[in-house]
């Protein structure tokens, strides 16, 4: 009930805050938990997926991800620094059902955080969740090494329940993917978002 | 997507529940303990405002709502009927989402703790962490959402289990008339206490 309790809370912080401080707290409760979880390091991309895939990195706290080996993302070079990795169901999706059966609407104070955070921030946002989680993720990439080389993680897509689709312009022209193959993506997953190793030479978009 | 026609709603994804309890630890940093305990309540006291009022003709036919998941008060919870007015609620609400807690962040903040003593001191002694305080003051408020029979029910909490075996009962002066009222004696709630995490008292006025 905790989560469906969360959307009377937000909506009292708006009344007291507004949306932006709603915005800002959720960013540094964010960053809390990512350094809470603390540091992890990996051999290779092989063990970094192999681990993602058991449930054993920090991200796994998000329930179940899946590494799309299929779609790697590569240097100047051609060497393989990152992948794709997407989510079948939006963590907040359970959430915004609990509130239809119990409560009954979700408040318009989820739209209007998300709507706030899609003006002045990164235009990606589906639910007022999705601020707290692209910088939890952005955070826990800081503290993963692969090859001994820290990650950046940049959220590239979301599909809300209501089949709203969100592509990240900034993001995909930083790895040079082309939108109609995450458009393709976004037919079976809610979630979609690159790890790379920070500060690789990626070829320009 | 399942709907309150086949009982329960869906479970939530434990990460929101994570999220939330950061987010109440980040609050009780600038609002004090004091000051989470008036949150949490007036918290609860929303998320109960929010949902539809129920009314009943008979006991009965409220205890069958309970029990299939149709009344506000099992939104949450499983709750069964140990006699006509005595309910037990086998598993906490809360318990996936603070063992994910637990496996993936750490141990958990000694605050949520710290407010629950705040409120045993000033409410009533059931509380083990702030958990408990939503939960008891959602049911109190939600309670007084429900008649049956043309009167208002009225709610009280007799015991509760944490999910490392802490227990808190309802003070000793209080704890016989609740008993009595429950149908229930010491020994009764004892064996209840050894495999449901709380156990509550319903009656109209």
């Amino acid at each position: 009930m905790l989560d469906v309790a969360l959307v009377s809370l937000i909506e009292d912080l708006i009344e007291k805050a507004g949306a932006d401080g709603v915005i800002e707290f959720w960013q540094r409760v964010g960053e809390n938990l990512a350094n809470r979880i603390g540091k992890e390091a990996y051999m290779g991309w092989t063990s970094f997926n192999v681990a993602v895939r058991e449930g054993r990195t920090a991200y796994s706290i998000e329930g179940d991800v899946t590494p799309l080996t299929d779609l790697a993302i590569t240097d100047v070079d051609g060497d393989v620094v990152g992948y794709i990795y997407a989510m079948k169901q939006c963590c907040y999706f359970p959430t915004a059902m609990r509130v239809r059966y119990t409560v009954g609407k979700l408040s318009s104070a989820d739209k209007a955080v998300a709507q706030e955070y899609n003006e002045n921030f990164h235009n990606i946002a589906w639910c007022n969740f999705c601020v707290f989680h692209e910088r939890f993720r952005e955070e826990v990439a800081k503290n993963i090494t692969v090859a001994g080389n820290p990650l950046e993680c940049l959220l590239l897509a979301t599909r809300g329940f209501d089949g709203d689709t969100r592509i990240s312009g900034k993001g995909l022209a930083k790895i040079n993917i082309n939108p109609e193959h995450i458009r393709a993506l976004l037919r079976n997953y809610e979630c979609v978002y690159a790890l790379l190793m920070r500060g690789a030479r990626l070829k320009e978009g | 997507m399942e709907s309150m026609e086949h009982g329960r709603v869906v479970d939530s994804n434990p990460f929101v529940d994570i999220a939330t309890h950061l987010f109440l630890e980040d609050l009780a940093s600038k609002v004090g303990v004091a000051g989470l305990n008036n949150y949490l309540i007036s918290l609860a006291n929303n998320l109960a405002a929010n949902m539809p009022e129920e009314e009943y003709e008979t006991w009965d036919e409220f205890l069958d709502a309970l029990k299939n998941g149709h009344s506000i008060l099992s939104s949450f919870e499983d709750v069964h009927a140990v006699t006509k007015h005595c309910m037990a609620t086998r598993r906490s609400p809360f318990e996936r989402g603070w063992r994910e807690y637990a496996k993936r962040v750490g141990a958990f903040s000694k605050v949520h703790r710290e407010v629950a003593d705040y409120y045993n001191a000033k409410v009533k002694p059931t509380a083990v962490n702030s958990l408990h305080i939503i939960l008891q003051t959602f049911r109190d408020a939600a309670s007084k959402r429900i008649r049956v029979g043309g009167k208002p029910m009225r709610y009280e909490q007799i015991a509760t289990v944490w999910v490392d075996g802490e227990r808190k009962v309802a003070a000793d002066d209080r704890l016989p008339s609740l008993l009595k009222r429950a149908g229930i004696t010491k020994t009764r709630l004892g064996m209840l206490l050894r495999n449901n995490a709380d156990v509550w008292l319903l009656t109209t006025d």
